[in-house]
């Protein structure tokens, strides 16, 4: 375990990384017998609680699906996404995230063609008679949802209007309901890459093919749920971001897909169908409602032999959905940021997709953490998420909590905040005046600097830096030791 | 106990979309209702399959399908 990071750029697969985990003390095999409903949510939660340390969790003994896997928490806890990114557990999630930022720009993709007969992903076929429920052990993620949901497919799709375009290629996550044995709806919106396909594919009467990826390499979990530019391929900005090569191979119906997934369902849209979809238990913790969402209809599967079918809980927080894609909302506010505003040194919305964010900032002249505040909204994930928003000063790390506490205690004066009313909202936020409308709240608790008066009261300055943080490890480890 | 009948809208005529079974006996199914789409598992806890006891505040009226919203609209 000594070479962390070459292992990390050595996984091609949820196998690879599954082993990785089990070797790390990070991923457990649950054999008891469990029902569907409600032993495995009930333990997904359970694991939820701890979103440090987390294992992975593999059931391989549920009832009424023998033989069958299921890997939920993969991605749920810090450790976990430490091991990914090739770091030792324990890493801060302030380290995993300059980690994470200063990988930007870093690589080039490596991409590699697999033929189909040689990829692990199409060793089993089926191409009728196909029921999902007989392939993939679902069970009700959360108690009112309306069916059985895929919550952590990547959804690989060509653009209908441009099919042999790469970079076009989309591939995101969207949630997906099993609505009989070979259909399901996917829910989307106009603004995500196939809600775009979907409408231009019904406008122009043209096919459109996706194929759903299950159990996946993990990091095209981390980076596909990344937004990227439209013409920027997900498969390539996965392969840079891990510094490791990414192995393709084609669907059945002609779609770049991972050599090595556990399960790939090939399916065809139904032009202009609607089906009942929902409710949905969603990441701010509250049900999504009962809309008419697009139905596929499932063409083949392909499948390894012995899949692990990889799911998620995902619900009222914390879950394994804000450790999966936390960072990554996060980043890329960060970069956008620092290209108007260097002075801005940490971005933590690790808090329900961003919806509360903690900006920590280098206060450039008194007031300065508003303006960039301001800019924070307009970056494109603060447009619907940053509702939200904590100024603090660059001497408070904005993923420690106690000190962001503090902050707000010592420096926020409460005729110092702003509310913008009536701005864009997440249609799924439960807090918003209507759905997709609402306020915004902005609370600066920087401190002042001249003119504004800026008092006797001298800070403290406690030890900090690296020597400080390998002090606090060293602890940790003698602390840990002493139990061995 | 099998029933036909949907937990969230109460119509009857439900599908059975699979069964799972252990050492060879059926130990549940899979219902599927044509009119609202609900489907559910017959070993679910009776408080998220039972109409009779299930939460209306998740029901769904099937004599009023016209007011979900559509998504992704030309």
């Amino acid at each position: 375990m000594n070479d962390l990071p070459n292992r990390a750029r050595s996984i091609s697969s949820l196998r690879d990384f599954l082993e990785l985990l089990e070797d790390s003390g990070q991923a457990i095999t649950w054999s008891d017998p469990v029902m569907p409903e409600p032993g495995v949510r009930n333990i997904a939660v359970a694991a939820s609680r701890d979103a440090n340390g987390a294992p992975a969790i593999v059931f391989d003994n549920i009832t009424g699906y023998p033989g069958k896997r299921l890997a939920v928490g993969v991605h749920g806890s810090w450790d976990n996404i430490a091991l990914l990114l090739g770091r030792p557990k324990g890493t801060t999630i302030r380290e995993l995230f300059f980690e994470i930022a200063g990988r930007w720009g870093d690589q080039e993709a490596q991409i590699s063609y697999v033929p189909s007969a040689q990829a692990p992903v199409h060793e089993c076929r089926l191409e009728q008679d196909i029921n999902l429920y007989d392939i993939l052990p679902v069970y009700r993620i959360n108690e009112y949802d309306g069916g059985f949901y895929i919550g952590k497919a990547s959804v690989a799709s060509r653009d209908p209007l441009d099919p042999d375009n790469f970079g076009k290629q989309n591939v995101g996550i969207y949630r997906l309901q099993i609505q009989g044995p070979d259909s399901f709806t996917l829910m989307t919106i106009p603004a995500h890459d196939m809600g775009r396909q979907i409408l231009a594919a019904e406008r122009e009467k043209v096919p459109l093919k996706i194929a759903v990826m299950l159990g996946n390499h993990p990091g095209l979990a981390v980076f596909a749920a990344t937004p990227i530019g439209y013409e920027e391929s997900e498969y390539s900005y996965a392969s840079a971001m891990m510094g490791a090569p990414i192995r393709l191979t084609k669907s059945g119906n002609g779609i770049d897909i991972l050599a090595d997934s556990e399960i790939v369902i090939e399916a065809e849209l139904q032009l202009g169908e609607r089906e009942l979809e929902g409710p949905f238990g969603e990441f701010p913790g509250s049900y999504s409602g009962v809309r008419k969402a697009p139905i596929f209809k499932v063409t083949a599967v392909s499948h390894r032999r012995d899949p692990i079918f990889e799911n998620i809980y995902i619900g009222r927080g914390w879950t394994e959905h804000d450790t999966l894609i936390g960072l990554h909302t996060s980043a890329p506010i960060y970069a956008q940021l620092r290209q108007s505003f260097p002075e801005v040194t940490a971005v933590n919305a690790l808090y329900q997709h961003g919806l509360t964010g903690i900006i920590s900032v280098k206060n450039r002249m008194a007031g300065f953490a508003k303006t960039v505040a301001l800019r924070a909204l307009s970056t494109p994930h603060g447009v619907m998420y940053l509702k939200n928003l904590i100024m603090v000063d660059a001497d408070v790390d904005p993923f420690d909590l106690n000190q962001v506490m503090w902050a707000l205690s010592t420096r926020t004066r409460a005729d110092d905040i702003i509310v913008l009313p009536n701005m864009p909202a997440v249609p799924i936020d439960p807090s918003a005046v209507v759905p997709g409308k609402g306020h915004r709240l902005i609370i600066d608790a920087t401190s002042y600097l001249p003119p504004d008066p800026v008092g006797e009261a001298h800070l403290v300055t406690p030890p900090t830096g690296d020597e400080i943080d390998a002090l606090s490890k060293r602890i940790r480890e003698m602390q840990l030791g002493a139990l061995s | 106990m099998t029933t036909t009948v949907c937990g969230r809208c109460k119509s009857s005529g439900a599908v059975t979309d699979f069964q799972g079974r252990q050492d060879g006996a059926v130990v549940w199914t899979i219902l599927r209702c044509p009119t609202c789409n609900f489907s559910w598992r017959d070993s679910e806890p009776a408080r998220a399959i039972d109409p009779a006891v299930r939460s209306a505040d998740f029901a769904v009226d099937a004599g009023d399908l016209q007011r979900y919203p559509k998504i992704l609209q030309q």
